[in-house]
């Protein structure tokens, strides 16, 4: 199903291996367009191995993937990128040597290089005027114009988290997996974070899965919730639901935490 | 689970997870059973046991370099330099002191062994955070180092080296094998079994597999990551340190000749992903005895490449594992503790505008300023100063390893020179030489598709190595005489050495801004951004095949560039390995250059200056200079590579040094202490 040209990602039936461990093993999702999904688990939950699925960095063992009608499984991630799926990553990826302005450009220009056999060697006029109108957009609403011309393997976690972001947000993507992307940030930040995803989100409808941990910035931007544990679904509905679930709960906490914490409300 | 998982799991069965030892184990039950008849009809026996023996000497070397990997992530390109380094010292203790051969081995191995495994084993700790280029570069260093000091101790010839294993006969069915011989096998079966039950069973073997990855986790479980690299690198080193004054009294001593030899090792290891000892064992077994068989059938062949074809398994033996093992085998040890290179400077436009009209006015002043011999240099200086240019393109714009740039520059020369030789212009040849050498540098790149950093860097070294002994002396490039006529154009000139001077500045100018143009253009970009993170290029769309495939392309034809005006100094191309385009040159040419820094045009000027230039003026022309000058070049590479390492490593308060890693453990000794637990 997509809204418009927007297409929503769906996973059926992902199962991951690796030698003899399942990483991953039959879980299926649907995150739409137009809306923030999230993906909750602990630990070793088989999160970033979903993505890594998804974008092709790991092969699926069994299960399909689609972007909207365009099935991923056998493309290469840079295909995959090319149909639209893009994704941050929990340990920064970043082109330390460049500027925060250079980085985000080289996002788009990634994407417009694969258009044409020889595009790597030649930048159009027309493409790079779109390449520095979409970097200078996504610096804006990302609030990284005063970050510009510094370079960004000399920039704290936060400030690089948010460069993540906006080179993910100026590339022409049409669908968005975030890994953790609030992992180092401050509250403040976090606030912030949430804020220009929302607004980026509700802008533009394209929709994001957002792996992550701060349950506080996950009940914000999320409108609906996947739970993993231990490579499996074992949980999803709206953001309420997932909140206030007992199987949730004890898969964070474990039931002896759960039961803990049930005793520690009662005696408060 | 799905039913295509189930149907998929069944399919599998049991062995599914054992496929590749089967995969592995089929073609040589098979080469087994047709070679053992093929042997006995033939009366090959005693070449098996030579090869055999053979084989243990190299699986001893792949064992060091294995055990040495695994635990570092430093692949010690320097592994038949110091074999070398032990044999040496083992004849100088037996041969020149006089002492008995048990206490002139022990002695050897005391000092090359166990003292130079303290010395690794510090590079090693130093480079624990480096790059793959780094790493890559500070063993090089060490290579190039040690080759240098050895030739100008004892010379180039190879020294004679007598047994010192007792060499009776044992008959086993109708083959006489030499008391020696079982000696060495033995001791390679036992150093192999050993290994392997260690790395199985002991703490400290298991230990040693974990403190690559995570040697802070190694340590908050209460074992030392120093001790255990310690341990690792004496062993390893040890093996490495017997295997040359095991085959020392076979072929003699000659560092050159080792340093080729114990290839072998590389392609034993390379073969066990850099991982299974008794894969890098039977591997090592298997090159050894493929040697002494085809040399038993070949060697009687009036074609020079055909007889001497035996020689060039351990290459071929190198490429093809890299080539075909499954990228996933081949892991970078120790990439998740990598910190990224710092950003290349960059200089204020007019302090760049103003250096280089410097270097242009001083580069076009050469010729009046100094003596018509030394004008000759200067010009080969220019040559090399285009293919430093192509080897920084690739090393430090985009990340990627090259370590047979010499033979591009040949094949240009080469090519070059059949032009001329079929009538072609002197600028037509140049640009044949250019279309000739673009599509090998577009087969180079393949491995880039898979491989990156040390794996990457091993397989151009085994390329350059391929080129060197096998298509260097053939009719395609330098030919059986290893030598090729050019000559220079005729025009304004051009064919004195004056002219050709300004020839080839005009010829490097175009090159430069080449560099310049590639740098700034959209390819630069991506480069940039590939040397950065690969991984978020892949991820935004960018096909970095067709990256690495371009500064492939781009890279040799500047190199093949560069050679052409080298031949043209001389008029002559020569393929041995002692010339210009020598696959050590390769070597010694990434050392120079990393100690000359990452700019992309005045780095390449500087090494240019360094490795061939400097070598006119007082004291540099001296003989001692030109004799050790590869110890001044590997030991700049290698302060270059370790330095920024040392300020990683925090002086204790009592004044020795301790790593970071001593932090946790105290921390946890401290936790014990008060009864606490994490």
């Amino acid at each position: 199903m997509t809204t418009g040209q927007l297409p929503d990602l769906t996973v059926e039936n992902l199962t991951v291996r690796f030698g003899g461990l399942t990483a991953v093993n039959n879980v299926s999702l649907t995150a739409g367009s137009g809306s923030i999904t999230g993906m909750l688990g602990p630990n070793g939950a088989g999160k970033t191995t979903t993505f890594n699925a998804c974008t092709g960095v790991v092969p699926a063992w069994a299960g399909t993937l689609h972007l909207g009608d365009c099935r991923l499984n056998g493309r290469s991630t840079a295909s995959r990128a090319a149909h639209g799926l893009g994704r941050t990553f929990q340990r920064m990826e970043l082109f330390d040597s460049m500027t925060v302005r250079e980085n985000v450009a080289l996002g788009p220009e990634a994407a417009m290089s694969a258009r044409r056999p020889w595009g790597q060697l030649f930048c159009p006029a027309k493409e790079a005027r779109e390449i520095r109108s979409r970097t200078s957009t996504a610096i804006d609403l990302c609030g990284l114009g005063a970050l510009a011309n510094r370079t960004s393997g000399d920039l704290s976690t936060g400030q690089r988290r948010l460069v993540e972001l906006a080179r993910a947000i100026a590339s022409p993507f049409r669908f968005l997996l975030l890994d953790e992307p609030s992992s180092g940030l401050d509250v403040q930040e976090t606030e912030q974070f949430g804020a220009i995803l929302r607004t980026f989100v509700a802008e533009t409808g394209i929709g994001v899965l957002l792996v992550e941990h701060d349950m506080a910035l996950v009940a914000d931007v999320c409108t609906y919730i996947h739970v993993l544990d231990f490579g499996c679904k074992i949980f999803e509905g709206t953001t309420a639901e997932t909140m206030s679930s007992d199987i949730v709960r004890a898969a964070y906490l474990g039931s002896e935490g759960v039961s803990a914490a049930a005793e520690g409300l009662a005696h408060a | 689970m799905s039913a295509t998982a189930s149907a998929r799991a069944r399919k599998a069965g049991p062995l599914a997870d054992h496929r590749p030892a089967v995969l592995a184990a089929l073609p040589a039950i098979a080469v087994l059973v047709i070679g053992i008849p093929w042997v006995q009809a033939n009366h090959l026996w005693p070449f098996v046991v030579t090869g055999v023996t053979d084989g243990s000497i190299y699986a001893l070397a792949a064992l060091g370099l294995v055990l040495t990997f695994k635990t570092s992530g430093v692949f010690n390109f320097a592994i038949g330099a110091q074999a070398a380094a032990s044999a040496y010292v083992f004849y100088s203790f037996r041969v020149d002191a006089g002492m008995p051969w048990p206490i002139a081995a022990l002695l050897s191995l005391l000092l090359v062994g166990v003292v130079g495994s303290l010395v690794l084993e510090r590079l090693a700790l130093w480079l624990a955070e480096a790059p793959a280029v780094r790493r890559v570069v500070a063993t090089i260093g060490l290579l190039v180092l040690l080759q240098s000091l050895l030739t100008g101790l004892y010379g180039t010839a190879t020294i004679a080296f007598d047994d010192f294993l007792p060499t009776g006969l044992v008959e086993i069915g109708s083959v006489n094998v030499g008391v020696n011989q079982m000696i060495v096998v033995a001791l390679a079966i036992v150093a192999t079994i050993g290994l392997f039950l260690f790395f199985k069973s002991t703490r400290l073997g298991i230990s040693m597999q974990a403190v690559v990855d995570d040697s802070n986790l190694l340590a908050l479980q209460g074992t030392n990551p120093v001790k255990v690299r310690r341990y690792a690198w004496a062993i390893g080193s040890s093996f490495v340190s017997i295997s040359g004054m095991l085959v020392a009294p076979a072929i003699g001593i000659d560092v050159n000749q080792l340093l080729v030899l114990f290839i072998a090792a590389f392609g034993a290891a390379a073969v066990a992903s850099f991982s299974s000892l008794p894969l890098a064992f039977a591997s090592a077994m298997v090159i050894g005895v493929s040697m002494n068989l085809l040399a038993s059938q070949l060697t009687s062949n009036q074609n020079l490449t055909i007889s001497a074809f035996y020689t060039q398994v351990p290459f071929l033996v190198l490429v093809a594992a890299l080539a075909l093992l499954p990228p996933r085998r081949l892991v970078e040890r120790g990439a998740r503790r990598v910190r990224r290179a710092r950003p290349i400077r960059a200089f204020p436009r007019q302090a760049v505008y103003g250096t280089t009209a410097t270097v242009v006015a001083v580069a076009l002043l050469i010729p009046d300023l100094v003596g018509p011999g030394d004008l000759t240099q200067y010009t080969t200086g220019v040559g090399f100063v285009v293919i430093f240019m192509s080897l920084g393109l690739l090393l430090w714009t985009s990340g990627q390893i090259s370590l047979c740039h010499m033979a591009f520059a040949a094949v240009g020369a080469t090519s070059f020179a059949h032009a001329q030789h079929n009538g072609v212009p002197w600028l037509l040849a140049m640009l044949f030489a250019v279309a000739v050498t673009v599509p090998v540098g577009a087969i180079v790149a393949i491995p880039s598709f898979r491989l990156t950093g040390t794996y990457l860097a091993v397989i151009t070294f085994g390329v350059g190595l391929l080129f060197q002994k096998l298509l260097y002396g053939t009719f395609l490039m330098f030919g059986k005489f290893d030598n090729q006529q050019v000559t220079r154009p005729d025009a304004l000139n051009m064919s004195g050495d004056r002219g050709y001077y300004y020839l080839s500045l005009a010829v490097a100018g175009v090159c430069a801004l080449a560099v310049v143009a590639v740098r700034r253009s959209r390819l630069g970009r991506l480069l940039r951004g590939l040397a950065d993170s690969p991984v978020a290029l892949d991820a935004h769309g960018a096909n970095t095949r067709l990256t690495r495939l371009f500064v492939f392309c781009i890279s040799a034809a500047m190199a093949a560039v560069g050679g052409v005006l080298i031949a043209g100094v001389t008029t002559s191309a020569s393929g041995n390995p002692s010339g210009s385009f020598g696959y050590f040159n390769s070597l010694v040419m990434v050392a120079v250059l990393t100690f000359c820094g990452r700019q992309p045009l005045l780095s390449p000027i500087a090494a240019a200056f360094l490795f061939v230039v400097l070598k006119i003026y007082p004291p540099f022309d001296s003989g001692f200079f030109v004799d050790y000058q590869g110890v001044f070049f590997g030991a700049l590479a290698l302060a270059v590579a370790v330095v920024p390492g040392i300020a990683r490593v925090q002086p204790s308060r009592r004044g020795a040094l301790r790593t970071p890693e001593g932090g946790p453990v105290r921390a946890r000794r401290d936790l014990q202490l008060r009864g606490a637990w994490v």
